[in-house]
């Protein structure tokens, strides 16, 4: 076939961040090359002043903090290829004492995973985040076990469909699906819809991309044990799990730097958020929204 | 079929014929030959390992030698003369290569095999995204009736706008937006073509300038066994130059390409798609075919073994699963590919 070809659309943006968005991988034990790779993921943001409110309770004027700092090591195995490293991540919140929300929400873990593939088309991961899911202090009962379920299909070098389930035993829904699709619709564009970061891109050159989209945030905390917020209503908070879950929507622009690393620098506008003890039915909710602004950093090696 | 009794005579007789300063056929016979030398021979141990051992004869045993270099440990030729081709991640050991393996078996023998090679066009199919194909390196009209359509729209306005994504000599950047979409493309096509492989331009656009050259070698220098296998037809051999504008990522990439081949003895044949420029997608690709004849259920046929490899900057970002996902995107277009070739020409029983 002295021609064609027609090489590979080389599916080269499987580029989601997030975990459904990344289930794709293949066992292949000829491990001459990569047998070992390192990544490296930085990620910060700042979101301006908003108020949350609780039926008569406001909590206003509030800014947020939030730092995610992940390396993982990725070794090449029979079976596939091991994603084994450590992940923390901290909210701040700049709130007045006494409120019934805390200031600070953090988390630190283990991160063990798996991606193979059951065929050419089919790609897996499994994956578990075993740590402590804290407030201020790190207590044993914070210790949980959130793991992600899923897979690509890739149904061809512009199109694939990804799906799969997040559990979380100490969530209001301990089982949550997920998925969506990329499609790369016309040369420069792509489509990416796929929670919890859908997003329209548009590649300007080979270095450089601007996106625009959502970031759907959610994850579950135990609070400290001498967290009393306020006492009086509906009653003890203390240990009480904390569902903080987050909208963004904005826009961004991805900058290439050599073959290792890209750079993220993002904006926009925070819709929504949720402060949900969910087992007591306390729930503080957004009243208004607030701009964010985002910078991250991710490196592979 | 060539079964595998015939091997070990076979090695024996080369092994003495070698001493007589005869050729030696295959890398299989290799391994007899230097265990019956004498040790006072080392000068022909490293002989052995010279280019022009690498093609078979059909006497030796097809799916041995298939082992030797490939990634096909064993085949059932019966099997595979009934089934789909069989592409696979072929190893690449660079960071920028992506390499797939296939084996299939056509229903004849490998001088009309390589004939409905030669013939095939990709570009009647629209799947496969093969606008234009044509077997020339110096008639570049048909790119002044380039088809429309948004791959080809990208191309066209990534020239006008002297887009850095474009993979050009600093000296070719200065050519464009020039006159036209396709005078300027015909001027740096046909200086490229004129240029030949070993002394492309480099590709300054990109960081470091990358010399499509060195990409080749690099991706044939990355797999020692093929390498071998076929170094007598990629150090010689006849070839004919063509080019093509297709897509890459639905991004429109015009090529320059060289086939050529070589008839080895017992009727084998080692095919060489040498794709040394590109004017984005990926830096350069070869593909490399060993036909060699077999008899299957007492029909003349062809073992077809396929080597696609690649060397893209795409490919360089990409770690763990993101390049796993780009090899089995790579093998499913090259299945396709096979697929579609075979249905033409008649390749599947």
């Amino acid at each position: 076939m002295k021609k064609s070809l027609r090489l590979l659309g080389l599916s080269l943006a499987l580029v989601a961040t997030h975990s459904f968005a990344e289930m794709l991988e293949a066992p292949v034990d000829d491990g001459d090359i990569d047998p070992l790779a390192f990544e490296f993921d930085f990620h910060g943001s700042f979101i301006g002043g908003a108020d949350v409110k609780r039926q008569t309770l406001e909590i206003t004027d509030f800014t947020e903090q939030n730092y995610l700092g992940r390396v993982l090591i990725l070794p090449r195995t029979k079976v596939g290829i091991l994603r084994l490293g450590a992940e923390y991540e901290i909210y701040d919140f700049d709130l007045p004492a006494g409120v019934q929300v805390p200031n600070r929400l953090q988390s630190a873990a283990l991160i063990i995973g798996l991606d193979t593939k059951l065929s050419d088309s089919l790609l897996v991961r499994v994956e578990a985040k075993p740590g402590y899911y804290s407030g201020r202090d790190f207590e044993g009962q914070d210790f949980n076990v959130p793991f992600i379920m899923g897979g690509t299909y890739l149904y061809s070098s512009t199109l694939q469909f990804v799906f799969g389930i997040a559990v979380d035993l100490e969530a209001q829904y301990p089982v949550l699906p997920g998925g969506g699709f990329r499609w790369k619709f016309a040369p420069q564009w792509v489509l990416n819809a796929t929670a919890p970061t859908p997003r329209l891109e548009y590649e300007v050159n080979r270095a450089l991309t601007l996106y625009a989209g959502a970031d759907i945030r959610w994850k579950n905390f135990r609070v400290d044990n001498d967290f009393v917020g306020d006492p009086g209503d509906p009653g003890d908070l203390n240990n009480a799990i904390l569902s903080y879950s987050e909208i963004r929507t904005g826009g961004g622009v991805i900058w290439k730097i050599g073959e290792a690393c890209k750079l993220t620098v993002e904006g926009g506008y925070l819709p929504y958020r949720e402060f949900d003890y969910h087992r007591t039915n306390v729930r503080y909710e957004s009243e208004g929204g607030a701009p964010y602004g985002s910078i991250s950093l991710r490196a592979s090696f | 079929m060539v079964g595998r009794d015939s091997v070990e005579p076979l090695a024996v007789n080369v092994c003495k014929a070698f001493t007589l300063g005869i050729d030696v056929p295959s890398r299989k016979m290799e391994t007899h030959t230097c265990r019956l030398m004498p040790r006072s021979a080392p000068l022909f141990a490293a002989l052995l390992t010279l280019p022009f051992v690498a093609i078979s004869t059909a006497r030796g045993d097809a799916a041995a030698e298939l082992a030797s270099f490939s990634v096909f440990p064993k085949v059932d030729l019966a099997q595979l003369s009934k089934g789909d081709a069989k592409p696979v991640r072929g190893g690449s050991a660079g960071p920028r290569y992506l390499s797939v393996q296939t084996v299939y078996v056509a229903p004849f023998p490998p001088a009309e095999l390589l004939a409905k090679m030669r013939g095939w066009n990709p570009a009647r199919h629209p799947e496969l995204k093969v606008y234009l194909h044509i077997d020339s390196g110096t008639n570049f009209s048909a790119l002044q009736n380039a088809p429309d359509n948004s791959a080809v729209r990208y191309l066209t306005n990534a020239t006008s706008q002297r887009s850095s994504d474009l993979q050009l000599s600093a000296a070719e950047m200065k050519l464009l937006p020039g006159e036209n979409f396709a005078s300027v493309w015909t001027k740096i096509l046909s200086g490229r073509a004129q240029s030949g492989i070993s002394s492309q331009p480099p590709y300054d656009n990109t960081t470091p300038p990358v010399r499509p050259g060195e990409e080749l070698n690099g991706l044939l220098g990355s797999q020692e066994k093929i390498r071998k296998q076929f170094s007598g037809l990629l150090s010689g051999g006849k070839s004919g130059m063509y080019w093509e504008l297709l897509s890459v990522d639905e991004q429109g990439v015009l090529t320059l390409g060289t086939f050529s081949s070589r008839t080895g003895g017992g009727g084998t044949i080692q095919t060489a798609n040498t794709r040394y420029y590109a004017s984005g997608g990926y830096y350069a690709g070869v593909t490399l075919h060993q036909l060699w004849p077999v008899q299957v259920e007492g029909r003349a046929s062809t073992l077809v073994w396929r080597g696609d490899m690649i060397s893209s900057a795409s490919v360089a970002s990409l770690r763990g699963i993101e390049r796993i996902a780009a090899e089995s995107t790579m093998i499913k277009d090259i299945s396709r590919v096979v697929s579609f070739f075979r249905r033409d020409t008649g390749s599947v029983r």
